[in-house]
């Protein structure tokens, strides 16, 4: 027993940089060589075979996972399939994860774009081709447990991520804001100054721009509420109604954009005198010339999710997948190849002012940011989205 | 049409009916596997999810949303088949009536337009449409007030017809096509003036193209999503759009059913009514 011990103490030593990211580089083939010189193939399989009883009994608890940290070769012969919303957003992505391919050998094929209804039929049909779907930011708290799986949060690395933004089944995939822009020439030196005044129509008259590309924000409907003169933080499920009335208030000629490149052409045309855009729409809008500027005030806080499905083939190569997707150098990468903002605190992305000016992790946007109530809009899910609905529909 | 000619019609085409049939088979296994069988799993669903019975149906007709959205959907391609009629009529007389090159140059005209995506024309007329856009800047540059055009029905129905347009004109052009022309100069002959031989002659002799152009655009229209969403507002959704929302946010693929079933129903409704009208005309047409 004490030749087993020492044997195993010589092992952990010799290997502890496979277990250790920021020893692994090539220590890997020393590693194996190690255990192949000794000779005891027995020694070394019981060795092995207490190293995992061990890991399981918490002796290896100080190895936490690193976020960007990819194990070399450890996902060779295998495919993940990535999920998200296409266009450049999703290029992005895949360029963020380029080193995670590179290391892991993993072979990562790109699909999409994200429908809830599709991650519903692979659960239900129990052929789940997708091992890494980015949804919008209600999905993983709806559907936890049941389309998505609860996260396991020894195998990924949240600590660099902004507080609040994790969820059982879910980590950020980036960050941005939906922001209230206005046309200078129109408002000039009385511009709008928050959502309030955005949904004050007598103050500020002029033709609103709104998201109605697909659910209701939770975020607008909360401001709404308090244009009502209401308290948001106290919103019952009786006031969605109020809230979705104040909306529906701004008149015959509100727009409803269905894309994010809609919202961008009325600003760039002037169609619209207050828009609600998302940030990286506004910032291609502005570098385009149009003549809009964000009221920053209550900008609201928006992320795309991370999730794993239910029944996904290889849960351990998704997490591991996450993991690395939420490095520092992945998330420069991210943020340079598509202007969102990183959710890796450490990370520094290098870019031009233009796009420097519509990041959200600034210090002073972290202070003007609104987060919505996501546990109240997730419990009224549903009478939410058909009230919105109702009301888009003109009825 | 006499009463006795009506049966032996029948019984002759019963007893030739089973050798064209079998040249139709490729055809029937495709249409029953890419659209019987997604069909079936519709109707089941819209019965049976989340539970067995009617409450998906029940939904639908006490939401009143759902009631004038539906009523919106057959306003609007009704419209819209009208505007195609209206464009595609005279279009298509003149491919009948001029020569082979000029009748090239106007079968491309239709054509070219139809082999491009939905969406790219969609967006197209976004940009002829809005407030800032074509139309209205040459109504402003003329000393006219500009009209709202984008986000209304108007609009909508000017994007669906022109969309459409192909879907009328080609079964319209194969029957004016046989039409033979100097049943109208036997008219004038007789003294009709041009438009009463029109009236009387022309225009009923082709009837069977109008029909056929109609039921086609109305039936495409009744399912058309992607140009009411970008050219169209609140007011001008249509049933898809509520379908989309009922199964890809809500994941609510029972009502979604039950809403698909109702507008398939109501269609075939519609079409058992307008059938007979149009049998009757056609055979007056004919003679």
């Amino acid at each position: 027993m004490t030749i087993l011990r020492s044997r195993l103490e010589q092992f952990q030593e010799k290997c502890a940089a496979v277990f250790r990211p920021e020893l692994r580089k090539n220590k890997e083939l020393e590693c194996s060589r190690v255990s192949v010189k000794n000779g005891n193939a027995l020694a070394t399989i019981s060795a092995l075979a207490v190293l995992g009883l061990a890991t399981t009994t918490g002796a290896f608890a100080q190895e936490k996972p690193v976020a960007g940290a990819v194990a070399e070769g450890s996902l060779k012969d295998k495919t993940l399939t990535f999920a998200s919303f296409g266009g450049i957003f999703q290029d992005g992505q895949i360029a963020a994860l380029k080193e995670f391919v590179d290391k892991s050998g993993v072979k990562l094929l790109s699909d999409g774009p994200t429908e809830i209804a599709k991650v519903q039929a692979q659960v239900e049909s129990k052929n789940v081709t997708w091992d890494v779907v980015d949804t919008a930011d209600f999905p993983p708290y709806v559907h936890c447990g049941t389309l998505f799986q609860k996260l396991d949060f020894t195998k990924i690395d949240t600590s660099k991520i902004p507080q609040g933004q994790v969820s059982d089944c879910s980590v950020p995939a980036m960050n941005y804001g939906v922001v209230l822009m206005y046309n200078t020439e129109k408002y000039k030196d009385n511009p709008p100054k928050n959502w309030v005044d955005f949904f004050d129509t007598e103050k500020f008259p002029g033709v609103r721009g709104i998201d109605g590309s697909g659910d209701f924000t939770g975020g607008l409907l909360e401001q709404a509420f308090r244009a009502t003169g209401g308290d948001p933080k106290a919103m019952t499920k009786d006031d969605i109604a109020t809230a979705i009335k104040k909306v529906h208030d701004l008149g015959g000629d509100t727009i409803y954009w269905k894309t994010g490149a809609e919202s961008q052409q009325l600003a760039e045309s002037g169609e619209a005198d207050m828009l609600m855009m998302w940030t990286g729409r506004a910032m291609t809008a502005v570098k385009n010339g149009a003549k809009y500027t964000p009221a920053w005030q209550d900008w609201l806080v928006v992320m795309d999710q991370l999730t794993i499905p239910v029944g996904a083939k290889d849960p351990d190569a998704s997490h591991a997948l996450i993991n690395a997707y939420l490095g520092k150098s992945a998330q420069e990468i991210l943020t340079k190849e598509t202007s969102y903002t990183p959710i890796n605190s450490e990370a520094k992305p290098v870019v031009d002012d233009s796009v420097a000016a519509f990041l959200t992790n600034t210090p002073e946007r972290q202070g003007q940011g609104y987060q919505q109530n996501i546990k109240f809009w997730v419990e009224n899910f549903k009478d939410a989205s058909e009230q919105w609905a109702a009301m888009m529909a003109g009825g | 049409m006499s009463a006795s000619d009506a049966p032996s019609e029948r019984a002759a085409s019963s007893r030739r009916s089973w050798g064209p049939l079998a040249l139709a088979l490729p055809a029937l296994v495709l249409l029953v596997a890419v659209i019987g069988y997604p069909l079936a799993t519709i109707v089941l669903r819209s019965f049976a999810e989340p539970q067995w019975g009617l409450q998906n149906y029940s939904w639908f007709f006490s939401t009143p949303v759902n009631l004038i959205v539906l009523q919106r959907t057959f306003t609007i391609s009704a419209w819209v088949t009208v505007v195609c009629i209206v464009c595609a009529y005279p279009f298509a007389y003149a491919m009948t009536a001029v020569g082979p090159k000029v009748r090239l140059l106007l079968t491309l005209c239709v054509l070219i337009p139809f082999w491009v995506s939905g969406v790219v024309r969609t967006l197209s007329w976004v940009i002829l449409l809005q407030d800032s856009g074509v139309i209205n800047s040459l109504l402003r540059s003329v000393g006219l007030d500009g009209v709202r055009l984008i986000r209304t029905q108007t609009g909508v129905i000017i994007g669906m017809a022109q969309v459409l347009l192909p879907f009328m004109v080609l079964p319209l052009y194969s029957v004016m096509k046989g039409i033979d022309l100097r049943l109208v100069q036997a008219a004038r002959s007789l003294g009709a003036g041009p438009v009463r031989a029109f009236f009387t002659v022309y225009l009923p002799l082709s009837l069977p193209g109008v029909y056929a152009g109609a039921i086609i655009v109305f039936i495409l229209a009744l399912g058309f999503y992607i140009t009411p969403a970008l050219l169209g507002g609140p007011r001008s959704t249509m049933l898809s759009t509520l379908v989309q929302n009922q199964v890809l946010s809500l994941l609510q693929w029972g009502r979604g059913g039950a809403m698909g079933v109702v507008l398939l129903v109501a269609t075939f409704i519609l079409l058992a009514l307008a059938g007979p009208l149009m049998r009757q005309k056609h055979k007056q047409g004919a003679r």
